[in-house]
């Protein structure tokens, strides 16, 4: 399990997550839906040891066990699509890559750079490079923005056979049904709302 | 199409050129451009000429070598140290706002007169190169660099996959630009300091026995070489880009 503990941060003047406590767990898909704005990604910045916490602690992972995907693609422009997932794979496993391009059903664009990818076929680039990082745990901030709900989802079952953890940001009904745990919130401050 | 767009201005100067010198009449003040292409063909069939050229480029574009790399190093400090960049960015500003006239004077006095047309070079080109790479830098994309961060990037792949493809355009410009200053600046050293072998030397010789037709000459050369130079850097980066 994660464990979020008495967790505040504040941004300017304001209180994002004010002693907020959660626990995560480390097996199967977790997702977390709630609002636009009510403090997920900054929860997910906190689990990457990105936002300085005024209080609190995380206890269960660490930011270097972690493959993230960020709410924007953050891609490099200078390369192509294998070369991304190349990237982030060392010398020995670069082979791999393709399979990851396959995984989100971008195996014909491999030579393709960003600029020419639609946004939807971006999305699915950048979690390639996120899934082929590898880690402990995926945290996916959208994963399936400009995706549509059938690739999704086909994308999603194959994300599970990878056998590692993932808490992902979504709010696409089609995604949630796939998902073993929704966690519903609100905020700000940020506040589970179906624990 | 192209050929038409060099060919057709090129006449009509050379033209205006020719109906100038048919009107000031006198070889001494304006020659004619068939005089001048005269007096560069006779210099080309001497070992001077190619003497002089082979020289000029080796030491003006060392010069641009070292103010290149050295302008790179300097960018790199003042971005990442507030020391480097409390001490460095004042000398910079002060070797960019000082004339080039004055430093050629300076160098003359401290080094050997061979030396002078590389070093000016190198202290012309070294602020743009510095101005340059230090924009490149601040200006990568902190969303990049934080995805370096926690995708655990080594140093070398935060160097190689973020910080110089961020770099390359600013850099390349910087050269760009550098390359015509430090062939100018270059060339007026070596008339100020009249180092062997040099075109400059060549240029102030021809002013001085007011040999007109060569010292037109002699600049034709120095322009020439400068498209030539300013093409030759284009393609390179072209064939870069297009890796």
């Amino acid at each position: 399990m994660i464990f979020m503990q008495e967790l505040t941060v504040v941004l300017g003047e304001k209180r994002i997550l004010d002693r907020f406590s959660l626990a995560l767990p480390t097996q199967g898909i977790t997702a977390l839906s709630g609002p636009s704005g009510c403090g997920k990604t900054t929860l997910f910045r906190v689990l990457l040891g990105l936002e300085p916490l005024q209080s609190g602690r995380v206890e269960g992972i660490s930011p270097r066990d972690i493959a993230p995907l960020f709410q924007e693609n953050r891609l490099f422009p200078w390369h192509t699509a294998i070369r991304q997932i190349e990237d982030v794979l060392p010398k020995e496993r670069r082979e791999s890559a393709r399979q990851y391009l396959t995984l989100v059903e971008l195996e014909e664009e491999s030579q393709t750079y960003p600029e020419a990818l639609s946004g939807g076929m971006a999305r699915r680039l950048a979690l390639a490079r996120a899934l082929a990082l590898g880690g402990r745990l995926y945290l996916l901030d959208e994963p399936f923005n400009g995706v549509d709900p059938e690739r999704s989802v086909r994308i999603l079952t194959r994300i599970r056979s990878l056998d590692t953890p993932v808490l992902l940001i979504s709010h696409e009904r089609a995604v949630l049904d796939q998902c073993d745990q929704v966690i519903a919130l609100d905020g700000p401050p940020l506040q589970v709302i179906n624990p | 199409m192209k050929l038409l767009r060099v060919a057709v201005p090129l006449a009509v100067w050379l033209g205006v050129w020719q109906i100038a010198a048919i009107g000031v009449g006198q070889e001494l003040l304006l020659p004619a451009p068939l005089a001048v292409l005269r007096s560069l063909l006779e210099q080309g069939r001497t070992a001077v000429f190619w003497q002089a050229a082979g020289c000029s480029l080796l030491s003006i574009f060392g010069g641009m070598a070292g103010g290149v790399l050295l302008g790179s190093i300097i960018a790199v400090m003042t971005v990442f140290s507030p020391w480097a960049d409390w001490i460095l960015t004042p000398a910079v500003k002060v070797i960019r706002a000082t004339p080039v006239a004055s430093f050629i004077i300076l160098i003359l006095l401290w080094v050997h007169r061979v030396y002078v047309p590389g070093v000016i070079s190198g202290l012309m080109v070294l602020p743009i190169i510095w101005m340059n790479v230090s924009k490149g830098l601040t200006e990568t994309d902190p969303l990049l660099l934080e995805l370096a961060r926690t995708y655990r990037f080594s140093r070398r792949n935060l160097l190689r996959l973020v910080y110089l493809p961020s770099v390359q355009p600013y850099f390349a410009a910087g050269v760009q630009t550098a390359l015509g200053l430090a062939w100018k600046s270059g060339v007026a050293a070596e008339v100020l300091c009249l180092p062997k072998h040099t075109i400059g030397t060549q240029l102030y010789y021809a002013k001085l026995y007011l040999e007109t037709p060569s010292l037109f000459a002699w600049t034709g050369v120095v322009i020439c070489f400068s498209f030539l130079l300013e093409w030759g850097l284009n393609v390179l980066l072209k064939r870069r880009h297009g890796q």
